[in-house]
């Protein structure tokens, strides 16, 4: 049915697009018109995917982007922060099409009183398919399903790849620093796609982990005493300077564990996973990171 | 008898505080020697210096403005001493912790140094106004931080300051707090003027004190424990409020005898709260100061509720 609207849609004359086409969005099947002219995107793993397709938006947060998507955006008015929409520029702006998702999804009610807004939430587990599902969406919407097509191609052909170079290589942890304090993420978590997807064994099974991880001491760390370290600096990931994970991690307890030993504490594209987590170019350069590091290891 | 249980109370709770943690001691190489001296041993000092400092700072301050009901959280030293760090993280993010520590000191004073003149003028027939008055200044104060903070996409740094917790205190992590050792030191030296100071200023100047100059020195030391530990570990609410008025409940107002029962008494509540912080959730971390706000503010209440009806200056 999708890929038929999508040959009608392309097959119409320009004049005829106001029509509608099903898509699939967080929020479960919506409709959305064809080709929306004025595009506004509140979460960066939104413009991301879109930027990847080529479509410009007219509308973004206001918030320093991750280094890849900088000339993306350069020049693009803001419309409020990542949590908050800045309603008033809205309405002035009328978009035809509203992105929201991430941290703007409880704004999605709001928003749609407004213009047309679709949920483009990707969350926890289950990240590689919603990342695809998000691409088809685009890709109809926007009439670039042969884009998408190949965009989803890429990303399997990295995934497996980069599934083969972590294989064998032992277990790791994902750790987020922030300020002097780490906290730990599992398997349910937003970075858990680590291990669930790419394959990456658990160095602590069954971690008790929501979204935001669970505070752990540098005890832990040892205790768990894993082979890798994946480390996401929260501070650089949101723009700041100081107290960088490094120093952070540079104490006596991580560097006792085989991953300190070794020289197997990898610090993450912060902005990338923490930002944008969710985003093709996100994530095509975080395995592209992970296997650029595994690959160099001995088993 | 009292002491004695005391003793027995705390040599259990160190005994805790080094027994417990993620990592399993007995299955160290070294028998846990390395993991003591890094990590359980820095810790358990960390939590006793926090305490003792914050338990001594509100002795101080309830001294200083003759009001039982106020502690450093409600003078607004927290908030200015968090204002300082923002100002240093904004001018120079790499700053050394020495330098944020003086920063956020000299902001502490003002801070301070705002509310007792602002207390001078708040009328004293009801207890309630002047804590009240701080609620409110600690919050304009916190509001303008938080809004500075919100500007400049540091919301995440404040976060780390307002939530005491010891789950990032390593050796070399938190020798700042030895400064509240220090400041305690020179507290107990001062204690019998600051005893004075409580009688109030007028009285306290007919007794031949300087009235000024002890209300500087002790606003000082004040504002150096609690930054101290505002920039280590992190703010803990209500140990200053509920600590000094349990002592002082029991032992009377000589501060300087009082104070080494103060510093005991803050240390072991902070500590026991760390300790509860690290079970619960075992092998996770719970915040000891949300531990001891859920306690202390249970304790609060009670001394609230059982006020001696024959106390009625509360001074």
């Amino acid at each position: 049915m999708k890929a038929f609207l999508c040959a009608l849609a392309l097959t119409l004359p320009t004049t005829l697009h106001a029509q509608n086409v099903s898509i699939d969005s967080a929020a479960g099947p919506a409709e959305v018109a064809v080709a929306p002219a004025k595009v506004v995107a509140l979460d960066f793993a939104a413009l991301d995917t879109l930027d990847a397709l080529g479509v410009a938006v007219a509308g973004r947060p206001d918030f320093t982007p991750p280094a890849y998507l900088a000339d993306a955006v350069t020049g693009i008015p803001t419309v409020g922060t990542l949590f908050e929409p800045d309603f008033e520029a809205l309405a002035v702006m009328a978009p035809d099409l509203i992105v929201a998702g991430g941290r703007s999804q409880t704004q999605v009610p709001a928003l749609s009183k407004l213009a047309p807004t679709i949920d483009m939430t990707i969350s926890g587990e289950d990240l590689v398919n919603q990342i695809k599902s998000r691409i088809d969406a685009y890709g109809t919407i926007f009439e670039k399903t042969e884009q998408a097509a190949q965009l989803k191609t890429r990303l399997d052909a990295a995934m497996s790849e980069t599934a083969a170079a972590v294989s064998d290589k032992g277990d790791a942890l994902i750790l987020l620093t922030h300020g002097g304090k780490i906290s730990a993420y599992g398997a349910n978590s937003r970075f858990g796609w680590l291990h669930g997807e790419v394959g990456l064994t658990e160095a602590v099974p069954n971690l008790e982990a929501g979204n935001h991880g669970e505070a752990v001491s540098f005890e832990f760390v040892a205790d768990a005493d894993p082979d890798w370290l994946l480390v996401i600096d929260r501070g650089a990931a949101v723009g700041q300077e100081g107290e960088a994970a490094a120093a952070t991690l540079d104490n006596p307890l991580i560097a006792a564990t085989k991953a300190g030993q070794n020289g197997q504490i990898i610090y993450l594209d912060a902005a990338a996973m923490y930002l944008a987590g969710g985003g093709i170019q996100s994530i095509m350069l975080t395995l592209e990171q992970l296997k650029t590091a595994f690959a160099g290891a001995n088993s | 008898m009292l002491r004695l249980a005391t003793i027995i109370g705390l040599a259990l709770l160190l005994l805790a505080s080094l027994s417990v943690g993620a990592a399993d001691l007995g299955a160290q190489d070294d028998g846990g020697l390395f993991l003591m001296l890094v990590s359980r041993v820095p810790r358990t000092a960390a939590a006793l210096l926090a305490g003792a400092g914050l338990a001594l700072s509100g002795a101080v301050v309830q001294l200083a403005v003759q009001n039982r009901l106020v502690e450093p959280g409600l003078t607004g030293t927290p908030e200015s001493a968090m204002a300082g760090l923002l100002a240093v993280t904004l001018i120079d993010p790499g700053a050394a912790l020495m330098v944020k520590m003086i920063v956020a000191s000299l902001a502490a004073v003002v801070g301070t140094g705002g509310f007792l003149i602002l207390a001078r003028h708040i009328p004293r027939q009801d207890p309630v106004m002047l804590p009240l008055v701080g609620l409110i200044y600690a919050g304009i104060l916190g509001a303008g931080v938080t809004a500075v903070a919100w500007s400049t996409d540091l919301l995440q740094y404040l976060g780390a300051w307002q939530a005491g917790e010891f789950s990032g205190v390593l050796r070399g992590r938190y020798e700042l707090l030895w400064v509240i050792a220090l400041a305690a030191v020179l507290l107990y030296l001062a204690a019998d003027r600051i005893t004075l100071l409580g009688l109030g200023e007028d009285r306290a100047r007919s007794l031949g004190l300087d009235a000024r100059q002890t209300m500087l020195a002790a606003l000082v030391l004040v504002a150096v424990m609690v930054s101290a530990t505002v920039v280590t570990v992190g703010a803990l609410p209500f140990v200053g409020l509920v600590v000094p008025n349990i002592i002082s409940r029991w032992r009377g107002d000589h501060l300087r005898a009082n104070l080494p029962w103060i510093a005991l008494a803050g240390g072991l509540a902070v500590l026991a709260s760390d300790v509860i912080g690290r079970v619960i959730r075992w092998p996770y971390e719970i915040p000891a100061g949300a531990i001891f706000a859920v306690v202390g503010a249970a304790i609060f209440l009670w001394l609230l509720y059982a006020a001696p009806a024959a106390r009625s200056d509360h001074g």
